[in-house]
């Protein structure tokens, strides 16, 4: 096939795209262009795109002086693939196998389904990956990024609702964006703080999760739980201003040493002996640390993802027969979504409600959606107070969801209930940032 | 102290309150960490709830009453909010990573405190603001909630949160029923002996965890009694409040009791058989109930031998009367009824009283019926 446009600019992507999906183009030829239009923008970059399913699921982003480099093949990945294919009578697009090991993750929260999933995903991370580490001066590379995204498909997927998404590629670009900018945000705050005033900024869950990652055993991660809470309980400093707590006296940390000395019997399985006050002070700081360098983690290596679990037989680990349900269900839904009389609906009503808004609300979604302006920018910019920005932003997603969802209702049937609007509303966002991003 | 603002746009699916500037109220509490736990919960609360109310609730109120907070903080995170039927409960941490919402167990399985909605607000004391970044219902946090024996929390990952509270406010606009609330088990009341042991054992400030000290089934039920809940934060903040009735008439109404809304007032009654009104020193306070306002009375009567006291109960409006079907109803200090103990208007009537004859030092639990707004047992001691 042959493409009329050279290096479109990415501002008409989205353009282009919309007009494809239009035309019931399948989104095999849509990550086609963005591949090759993203080739001939760049100099040095050239990613080159994958072409045949088998490789869309089984390979992985290789790094080169923090640049992609090539593409790297698991075994495994590939001759699952390859069985898949066999077994399937017709052939189908790569958003079809999408959603089927989605299902299959779903259904069985398969590791393989999962790791699928992440090599499917690959250009896209790695696109959010560098908007990230090309837009914003951090100290994190693109790997970096690209690392820390591509970790947390398996909460991307979580949240994930293939029934109101427009495709998963779609929705996960947005979500890699979002945990991007989240632990690039924790970082920030993490390196701006004291150990001690970092002990406070973390969940309970971060901290654990921060001592098992190193390597810490269970008796370590329960008796350093307990000096921590002894610590939060009996010394935080000054309420305003936390990031600069510096070290406890010694009066303090005899106190938390007794306290640890006092409850261990009755709070810990397994309890430690009596410990003295260099001992709490070193738990205590090994925790801060574990969370530091669970913030960082070491890059791994491409074709690392597939874990150890089920290493027997790969037929073992493939459902045994493609069930005829699931695959009808995938029909369905990938019909369902790419429906055209509902898109170009759901297209117009929104923009009949955005237009019935009054000026400085439209005003407002220009300049947060299609300007991706910061919060001090847009204040500065409309000349509210920066609070203002994101209570105003909430209040018109508000009116705009209930009216999207009084017209699901109405249109598509659907059933108002909590877990549903919340899809709407992702769906809402993807839409408005897609849409804002190419007027 | 100009920080840098974040670099990055803000979450839009997720809402940005700034922490309001206001003088931080000096309340004792036991620990640094109850402290620093008062005061997030606070500033929190004087951030949520004007918003709450212009945007999704207008009838939001905390619950049971500003003054009681403080007794709440002292020993657990949280803070309750109702709003038309149904209750909130907002749970903020100073956790930057957002991974969980941690909720303690009081506020789930205490059936006195459960909530609807549970609220998880990121707070940022160095930057100034707070975030609303999911929330969920009681429901989903007692079927797919962790609970953790070991700091006696449920807790739910983000990912299961819904993340964007405009989703509370379209679920109730568009009238779904949904069960919020998932059923569970009363809490067995205890005895007041029992009480009195608990009160004087955790009401040490020494014991720096007191919610982890004893059976959940013991501290949710003397928890659950607002008038042991004070008690107990009063004995750990080292407040020696005397809620004492006649210390109240000779010296005058403590202070705390105050902020409960009680006040020393001079009453004229005509004692039956006389023909010129006396003047008696008694109690007041105001309740509201559904937007009335009434005015529950305590005075002694000095009729005969016995110690005798008497409880009224009349609206405060000139030729006001009070409804058919209120109460006012008396129990002992832990809850337990006693023959005529209460009062109710069939039809509507000018008063609701009560006469009890009781032991110097004996304690007792006033109710009404319906409950009034910024209702919070209280434990009077005769």
């Amino acid at each position: 096939m042959t493409f009329s446009f050279y290096a479109p600019r990415i501002e008409n992507l989205g353009k282009i795209c919309k007009i494809l999906t239009q035309q019931g183009i399948s989104f095999w030829l849509y990550h086609c262009i963005i591949e090759i239009s993203y080739g001939s923008n760049s100099g040095k970059y050239s990613m080159q795109p994958r072409q045949g399913i088998v490789e869309i699921f089984s390979t992985f982003v290789q790094f080169e002086a923090d640049q992609f480099s090539g593409w790297a093949t698991d075994a495994k990945l590939r001759r699952s693939m390859k069985v898949c294919l066999e077994r399937s009578s017709t052939e189908r697009s790569d958003t079809f196998w999408a959603l089927y090991w989605y299902k299959v993750w779903q259904n069985e929260s398969s590791g393989v389904a999962l790791t699928h999933i992440s090599a499917y995903l690959q250009e896209v991370c790695y696109r959010a990956a560098r908007k990230f580490a090309r837009n914003f001066s951090t100290q994190s590379s693109v790997g970096d990024c690209f690392q820390m995204a591509i970790a947390r498909v398996d909460k991307i997927l979580k949240r994930f609702n293939p029934e109101y998404s427009s495709n998963l590629k779609g929705y996960a670009e947005l979500a890699f964006e979002s945990i991007i900018k989240d632990v690039l945000r924790e970082r920030r705050e993490a390196d701006i703080c004291s150990d001690w005033a970092l002990l406070h900024k973390l969940s309970r869950k971060r901290l654990v999760q921060s001592l098992q990652n190193a390597g810490f055993n269970a008796q370590s991660i329960e008796s350093s739980l307990l000096a921590w809470e002894c610590f939060k309980e009996l010394y935080t400093g000054d309420n305003t201003k936390i990031r600069k707590l510096t070290k406890p006296d010694a009066v303090i940390w005899e106190a938390i040493t007794n306290l640890y000395n006092a409850e261990r019997l009755s709070r810990l399985s397994l309890p430690t002996v009596v410990v003295n006050q260099q001992t709490i002070e070193s738990w205590v700081l090994s925790s801060a640390k574990a969370a530091r360098t669970f913030l960082y983690p070491k890059i791994v290596s491409a074709d690392a993802p597939l874990k150890e679990e089920n290493d027997g037989n790969l037929l073992d680990i493939l459902p045994a027969d493609l069930p005829t349900s699931l695959l009808t269900e995938i029909i369905e839904q990938e019909e369902a979504a790419n429906a055209r009389n509902q898109q170009a609906q759901l297209n117009e009503f929104l923009h009949q409600a955005i237009a019935a808004m009054d000026a400085k609300s439209q005003q407002l979604l220009q300049v947060y959606y299609g300007q991706k302006l910061t919060q001090t920018e847009i204040a500065a910019h409309l000349k509210i107070k920066q609070y203002t920005v994101s209570r105003r932003l909430s209040s018109i997603k508000k009116l705009l969801l209930l009216t999207l969802t009084q017209w699901s209702q109405n249109t598509l049937h659907i059933s108002p209930k909590s877990d549903v609007i919340d899809a709407i509303n992702t769906s809402l966002e993807e839409w408005l940032k897609i849409q804002y991003s190419h007027t | 102290m100009l920080n840098a603002p974040p670099p990055f746009t803000i979450d839009s699916q997720q809402l940005y309150l700034e922490i309001p500037q206001s003088p931080e109220e000096q309340q004792p509490y036991s620990t640094s960490g109850a402290c620093q736990r008062g005061w997030i919960n606070q500033k929190c609360l004087q951030a949520f709830l004007p918003w709450f109310k212009e945007e999704i609730a207008p009838t939001a109120r905390v619950y049971p009453n500003s003054a009681a907070l403080p007794s709440f903080w002292e020993v657990v995170n949280g803070t309750a909010i109702t709003f038309d039927s149904d209750r909130l409960v907002l749970i903020p941490t100073l956790a930057i990573d957002g991974d969980e919402l941690r909720v303690p167990q009081e506020w789930v399985d205490i059936p006195e405190w459960v909530a609807d909605y549970y609220i998880a607000v990121q707070v940022n004391p160095d930057e100034g603001w707070m975030k609303i970044f999911g929330y969920t219902t009681h429901q989903i946090l007692k079927t797919k909630g962790v609970y953790d024996p070991g700091d006696r929390t449920y807790s739910l990952e983000s990912e299961d949160l819904i993340p964007d509270i405009n989703v509370l406010w379209v679920t109730r606009q568009l009238n779904h029923s949904e069960a919020l609330r998932a059923k569970i088990a009363p809490l067995a009341p205890i005895a007041k002996t029992q009480a009195e042991n608990l009160l004087e054992r955790l009401g040490d400030p020494d014991v720096k965890f007191p919610r982890l000290a004893v059976p959940f089934s013991l501290w949710g039920a003397l928890l659950a009694h607002g008038g042991w809940r004070k008690k107990l934060s009063e004995l750990r903040q080292g407040l020696l409040i005397q809620w004492s009735i006649p210390q109240w008439l000779q010296t005058g109404v403590a202070n705390l009791a105050q902020q409960w809304g009680w006040e020393k007032r001079e009453f004229l009654v005509v004692p039956g058989g006389m023909r010129s009104a006396e003047p008696f020193l008694g109690l007041s306070r105001q309740i509201i109930v559904a937007q009335n306002t009434y005015e529950l009375r305590i005075f002694p009567k000095s009729a005969s031998e016995d110690y005798v006291w008497r409880f009224e109960l009349q609206s405060t409006t000139p030729g006001g009367q009070i409804p058919a079907g209120f109460k006012l109803r008396l129990l002992t200090e832990d809850l337990q009824a006693f023959e005529n103990n209460q009062d109710t208007a069939t039809t509507p009537v000018n008063m609701l009283y009560l006469e009890v004859i009781l032991e110097l030092g004996e304690a007792l639990v006033w109710e009404i019926e319906p409950a009034p707004e910024d209702y919070d047992r209280e434990i009077l001691r005769f």
